[in-house]
């Protein structure tokens, strides 16, 4: 017991969080992944990997379904910690201190050992795939909660290998209001400045960077991405900002691996996933420079990239998770 | 020397491997005592269970990605002499290192879980690109020897280091290093974007074991080129030991930091480079060794 409560306690200093956000959820998720970083915590990957569930927001139905099966599949000892939309520095950091202080106690236990034995599955069936060769069929949805992947997104897929065969794209939500508040506050006839929303959006632009760079398996860059943004939301002024991104760019652009695994990836209108990084590596260079714009905000926000299914039909998973998250996608938005 | 040796390896292991893990821990923006944290987690941590796994070959998996860096350490110098200096050393540090073919296999297809079974099928796809170049290099040296011996591979390199007229077999080495261990730009099969392929259902003891596993063959792969290309235990004024180990800990730190300066490598792109590039390259540098051997 004495070994067990030192453990404990020592396991307690280095807890590993996943966050899950729902589409309300933007702001508290990003001050939470700032704090994160603060206190030099590392995410985990997998709920199996982590020891705290965090959720940001207010998820709907189908969301607060996966967050209940993701919290009953975390292994003991466990927290958890669940954040309004709009919380604070603050909160956010004493709802993290109290959830470290039940880890360090071993409180709330899981389930134990899994779940029931759900008797008769049905095997895969089976059906030729690309090359011929007749090989099982899995049904498996992406999202809606997956380390780096779009808020609300989910892509249904059938799966042979790792080749999609089928997929279809659902939304749970609207999509984030957090990213479009400065136009929306704008469209509501209050003040609101360029420089207040080339900031949002140079936020936006580095948050959807740090998922790509994340996914293409370069957790260093995405962290650089992140810092970056996490400065911007905190109103740091423009000339502490375009030297960390300057930096932060070029590093990315000099990267051969990572034109080489990017090119050619999800042709789009707009390009392959390569030039969808360059163009997003320039638009985050010209929001930057004008956050400090104090004319008032008289364009509409540039419309977001749609994720067409078809393009990830044949794709392999590797491949498909790099073309949603150069695409870094929203809904279709039915007002606008 | 050899009991010595059975009782200094597994302790430089793990001295080793927590080494790593605390560079990585700092240059992932952690703090360097987050391996012990993550020690002490995973040792209270529940085990978690999916639906229907088979828990034999899981067992079996993570267990021999533990014994597998452990059996190919055996022939490794660590000053003077292995303890096993086995005549057909270099096969076997090779046979041990495929063995974790088998063992991330089992482990990604026992939990019954979609991201583990591709994290798996994603590395015997690597294992098909690396396995050729990498041994081509390790022939290369067994060449440049005249002997597949550990110990007769750091003799023939008293006078020169391999490294210096086999540039191109070391750098294969290297890349199959941490192809090996996947780790870094050969990570995909443990990849973030299949939440932690291979691993991604794996908790408490078992991961425990699988992370160890993969610290230990990145330490393996590191203290492998030490007799294979730098000389083993030869330096000036430090006794043979402590210069294998300090250039271990080089090439250890080496292929830590690579990691944070490299994105992943996908196979349906390597594999290419791999057999039209780098196994050509073997072959050049597998001729220019016979040439001046002979």
């Amino acid at each position: 017991m004495v070994v067990t409560g030192w453990l404990l306690r020592r396991a307690a200093r280095h807890p590993r969080p996943f966050l899950v956000s729902a589409a309300d959820g933007t702001r508290a998720r990003l001050r939470c992944e700032a704090e994160i970083a603060r206190r030099r915590w590392r995410p985990a990957l997998s709920p199996a990997e982590a020891g705290l569930l965090v959720v940001c927001g207010a998820p709907g139905d189908e969301l607060s379904e996966a967050v209940r099966t993701i919290w009953d599949g975390l292994p003991s000892p466990r927290a958890r910690a669940d954040l309004p939309g709009d919380a604070s520095h603050d909160l956010v950091a004493h709802a993290l201190d109290r959830a470290v202080a039940r880890l360090a106690d071993g409180a709330a236990p899981g389930r134990p050992h899994g779940g029931p034995d759900p008797g008769d599955l049905p095997m895969a069936d089976r059906g030729p795939d690309r090359d011929g060769l007749s090989l099982d069929r899995l049904h498996v949805p992406l999202g809606p909660v997956l380390p780096d992947w779009p808020s609300g997104l989910v892509v249904e897929t059938v799966l042979q290998g790792d080749v999609i065969q089928e997929a279809t794209v659902r939304w749970l939500e609207d999509g984030e209001p957090f990213w479009a508040e400065p136009w929306d506050r704008a469209a509501a006839g209050r003040p609101v400045t360029r420089g207040e929303a080339g900031r949002r959006r140079a936020a936006a632009h580095l948050d959807g960077l740090g998922r790509l760079l994340s996914v293409a398996g370069w957790p260093a860059a995405a962290r650089s991405a992140r810092t970056v943004r996490d400065r911007l939301l905190a109103d740091a002024p423009r000339e502490a900002l375009t030297a960390p991104y300057e930096r932060l760019a070029r590093q990315v652009r000099r990267s051969g691996t990572l034109r080489w695994m990017l090119r050619g990836v999800g042709p789009a209108g707009d390009g392959d996933a390569l030039a969808r990084l360059e163009a997003r590596l320039t638009a985050t260079r010209a929001a930057i420079g004008s956050i400090a714009d104090e004319a008032p905000l008289d364009e509409d926000r540039p419309a977001g990239n749609l994720l067409n299914p078809d393009l990830l039909v044949g794709a392999e998973l590797a491949t498909a998770r790099l073309m949603v998250a150069s695409l870094d996608p929203g809904p279709a938005v039915a007002h606008a | 020397m050899p009991e010595l040796g059975l009782l200094a390896l597994p302790l430089a292991l793990v001295v080793l491997g927590l080494a790593a893990a605390g560079l990585d821990a700092v240059l992932s923006g952690g703090r360097a005592s987050a391996p012990f944290g993550e020690i002490a987690r995973l040792l209270v941590q529940q085990r978690r269970r999916t639906t229907r796994p088979d828990v034999l070959l899981l067992r079996v998996g993570v267990i021999s990605l533990v014994a597998a860096p452990l059996l190919a350490a055996v022939v490794i110098p660590l000053g003077d002499a292995p303890v096993a200096d086995l005549s057909a050393g270099i096969v076997w540090f090779n046979a041990m290192e495929v063995c974790v073919w088998g063992a991330l296999w089992l482990t990604g297809w026992s939990v019954n879980s979609v991201f583990p079974l591709v994290g798996a099928y994603r590395f015997v796809a690597q294992g098909l690109a690396y396995e050729l170049p990498h041994m081509f290099a390790l022939i290369t040296v067994a060449l440049g020897a005249g002997s597949l011996r550990m110990s007769e591979a750091v003799q023939a390199q008293q006078g020169l280091w391999f490294v210096v007229w086999m540039p191109l077999a070391f750098l294969i080495y290297l890349v199959s290093a941490l192809a090996m261990a996947f780790w870094g730009p050969m990570s995909q099969p443990v990849g973030s974007d299949l939440a932690g392929g291979v691993r991604a259902e794996l908790a408490g003891p078992d991961r425990l074991l699988f992370q160890a596993g993969r610290y230990a063959l990145l330490v393996v792969a590191a203290g492998a080129a030490v007799p294979l290309f730098l000389g083993g235990g030869a330096g000036p004024v430090l006794p043979g030991w402590l210069w294998a180990l300090v250039k271990t800990v080089a090439v250890l730190a080496l292929l830590v930091w690579v990691r944070h300066r490299v994105p992943a490598v996908r196979m349906d792109r390597f594999t290419q480079v791999s057999w039209l590039v780098l196994i050509p390259l073997a072959l050049v540098q597998l001729l220019v060794v016979g040439i001046v051997v002979v």
